[in-house]
């Protein structure tokens, strides 16, 4: 009689399972409960239902802190693929000097986003600011206007500051999808009269799908919890005009709302599930 | 799989849960008079102290290190936090919190968290009296907490500026209008008023301090007091087009459309604030006596040239104003198992001795009587004594809604001055985040 073998590999995932289940699924059962509460972060909590969720959006603060992120996130995303694209494209022809150029397109993405939203901070004040004094130098400081003093240029402001920070970043993407393309596929091209546009069009964007399909859900997810660059640059200011979600998040857990910053997370959470489970849509049609 | 089991175990020991599953009403504030579990002769601990006064962190490190050396076993510990009136929340949560501290919030007090030292005869003699009333809590006529110094706020301004063009402090807004005016057009390069907006704390204490004073000062504190936590509209009318919040708002939008307040105000820092008042490129600005060390460290000549006013009345029936307030809360943890080591170690901190050193190196008057210190230049002294005497005196006001924080009221003036808002506007949306502050 053979001697039934027990597939001990199995449990090799059991760690991870476990660290899995502690540090996520707990946590975000134990959210989903929360979310349900008005507990302040200290007394006594009642089960309140969904008014957490009907009063989120209910709220202008709220609605106003989503078309922020939004907005951020969408613009930080698509001039961040342009910006990487054009980087890597560049990156991926020769010059001298190649290497120090790439390691300075990078050199941003290794810096936390606080400290960079803090230097860019100091280089934007309007007459006191780095940049200023600069172009003042240049008989030019008309150049340099308030801009972190309204909406719309303050939120420029930040999604110019993100894409600066990690536009190095796709870049390293693109490039290796770039370099992952065979000379050959080119060359035939090449051979068949194609100019240098349709190339790229037609046979380099395509090949290039894979990349374009990393960088766009990584830079969406990313700039969706955006939090550090917008506190050191503007607070959230003026007032709560650039204001994300995860800031909103934050200031109501310490503004005795536990439970309600609690509902506002999952909130984010399902905003944000919603560009991956499209990017894992599209990779699964792919595959 | 051991080793994970009994990591999981510390785990889910550290975890604490919401009250809802203990489901207990709030405690009664404590009492020192109660009797407590522990012996009261004093122990070999160590006691936790937590601050957020980062001014001071150095001199109490020195004066507790003296305490700690004497005490004979207490050992005292200072934590400095950043962002300590959030933190403490976290240790109040996580039933870590410190055996005493200098956080202070009116939530706390109705949660009972602070230890009730109304009784606590030795020190409150020795207190001006009027500091004592401004450390009662409105509610249940306690005191749970010890502040041990005064801070004043109001209008620095630069004597050199104001004898070169012969301007005197204005008691009015119309008066001090003038006088921002008259500086400006004589000084083009200099900032009449600065006010540092990118810092909302700023622009709440601006509203502290103008519209809320003017309603301290016409009803008196106790009953300003009163009328706000029982948002009591016919005393607060935040809302009204005529009332203190619209004219405070039509005000700082005409100093701003006159360009007699900085052009960056939205994006100055505090600091930006002291530099430009030390080079002479800012006339005046409002703030605490806080501000007056930065000031003397960036450049110790200004000892002679910085003046103190009151704030001017900006309502017809109005007084000038300045906030006179307790500073330096000390408060003992409700749950400390030291409340004896505890009241020792503060019996230590506030000897006349320590307080001597305390008050000059904050740059603050002492509260208690017996402490005589040199805490700012005579010439500083003088100028807020006058100030003091000539305006109505008003105090902090604890009693907001909890929703709605100072921070919360700073950002709207932001939105303010960014043209988000008009007076009236901003009146309305005052109330209304009031009023929601008290429903959340």
């Amino acid at each position: 009689m053979q001697k039934k073998r027990i597939d001990y590999s199995q449990f090799l995932s059991l760690p991870a399972l476990i660290l899995f289940s502690v540090f996520f699924v707990y946590p975000l059962l134990k959210g989903v409960g929360m979310s349900l509460t008005n507990w302040d972060g200290m007394g006594k909590a009642s089960f309140v239902g969904f008014k957490n969720f009907i009063d989120f959006f209910a709220d202008e603060r709220a609605i106003s802190d989503i078309r922020t992120t939004l907005i951020f996130a969408v613009g930080s995303a698509v001039l961040l693929n342009l910006v990487g694209l054009g980087y890597a494209v560049l990156m991926n022809s020769s010059f001298r000097g190649k290497s120090l150029a790439r390691v300075i397109i990078y050199l941003p993405a290794i810096i936390s986003p606080l400290i960079m939203g803090y230097i860019w901070y100091f280089l934007l004040q309007p007459g006191r600011g780095f940049l200023y004094h600069a172009f003042q130098q240049l008989g030019l400081p008309d150049l340099i206007g308030n801009w972190m003093s309204s909406y719309p240029s303050a939120l420029a402001v930040l999604v110019l500051v993100n894409v600066w920070q990690f536009a190095g970043m796709t870049m390293i993407i693109y490039l290796a999808g770039l370099q992952s393309i065979s000379g050959d596929v080119l060359e035939a091209a090449l051979i068949d009269g194609a100019t240098p546009w349709q190339r790229f069009y037609r046979v380099t964007l395509p090949l290039l799908m894979p990349a374009i399909r990393i960088n766009v859900v990584t830079n969406i997810i990313g700039s969706l919890s955006v939090f550090d660059v917008i506190m050191s640059l503007t607070e959230g200011g003026p007032g709560y005009a650039t204001e994300s979600l995860s800031i909103y998040i934050m200031r109501m857990c310490y503004g005795s709302r536990t439970g309600y910053s609690t509902a506002v997370a999952m909130i984010l959470f399902l905003i944000i599930l919603v560009p991956v489970l499209i990017s894992m849509r599209l990779t699964k049609s792919k595959a | 799989m051991l080793l994970v089991a009994a990591a999981l175990c510390s785990l889910f020991a550290g975890c604490s849960s919401p009250a809802a599953e203990t489901s207990e009403a709030p405690p009664a504030p404590a009492s020192s008079t109660e009797p407590s579990e522990q012996t009261p002769e004093l122990k070999d601990v160590d006691l936790a102290f937590f601050t957020g006064k980062v001014e001071t962190v150095d001199l109490l490190d020195e004066i507790i290190a003296a305490y700690n050396a004497q005490s004979g076993g207490i050992t005292v510990e200072q934590e400095y936090q950043n962002d300590a009136s959030n933190i403490i929340k976290i240790k109040f949560a996580s039933g870590a919190a410190p055996d005493v501290m200098t956080t202070y919030e009116q939530e706390y007090v109705d949660q009972g968290k602070y230890l009730d030292l109304s009784d606590w005869n030795d020190v409150w003699d020795r207190l001006i009296p009027s500091m004592r009333e401004n450390c009662t809590d409105l509610n249940t006529g306690n005191q749970f907490r010890v502040c041990t110094n005064m801070t004043m706020a109001g209008f620095w301004y630069n004597k050199e500026i104001f004898e070169t063009l012969n301007l005197e402090p204005a008691d009015t807004w119309e008066g001090f209008v003038a006088n921002l005016e008259a500086i400006k057009t004589a000084m083009p390069d200099v900032d009449p008023w600065f006010i540092f907006g990118s810092e909302a704390w700023h622009l709440g204490h601006l509203i502290e301090f103008m519209p809320h004073g003017y309603i301290k000062a016409k009803f008196g504190a106790t009953e300003a007091k009163e009328a706000m936590l029982a948002n009591d509209k016919a005393v607060l009318n935040f809302g009204d087009p005529s009332g203190a919040m619209a004219t405070f708002a039509s005000g700082l939008l005409e100093v701003q459309s006159k360009g007699l307040i900085n052009a960056d105000v939205l994006t100055a820092t505090n600091d930006n604030c002291i530099d430009a008042f030390v080079t002479g490129k800012a006339a005046m600005f409002s703030n605490g006596m806080w501000c007056l060390s930065s000031i003397l460290e960036k450049d110790p000549s200004m000892a002679d040239k910085i003046g103190f006013m009151p704030y001017p009345s900006m309502m017809a029936d109005g007084t000038p104003m300045v906030l006179v307030a307790e500073d330096s809360g000390y408060s003992i943890s409700a749950d400390t198992q030291y409340i004896e080591e505890a009241k020792s170690f503060l019996e230590y901190l506030f000897s006349a001795e320590n307080q001597k050193k305390y008050s000059e190196s904050l740059g603050s008057p002492s509260a208690f009587t017996d402490v005589d210190a040199d805490w700012a230049p005579a010439a500083v002294v003088e100028g807020v004594n006058i100030a003091i005497d000539s305006a109505a005196n008003i105090g902090y006001t604890n009693e907001k809604p909890a929703g709605f924080s100072g921070d919360d009221a700073g950002r709207m003036v932001q939105d303010l001055l960014a043209g988000r808002y008009t007076a009236e506007q901003f009146a309305t949306a005052y109330e209304e985040a009031w009023d929601a502050g008290f429903a959340s």
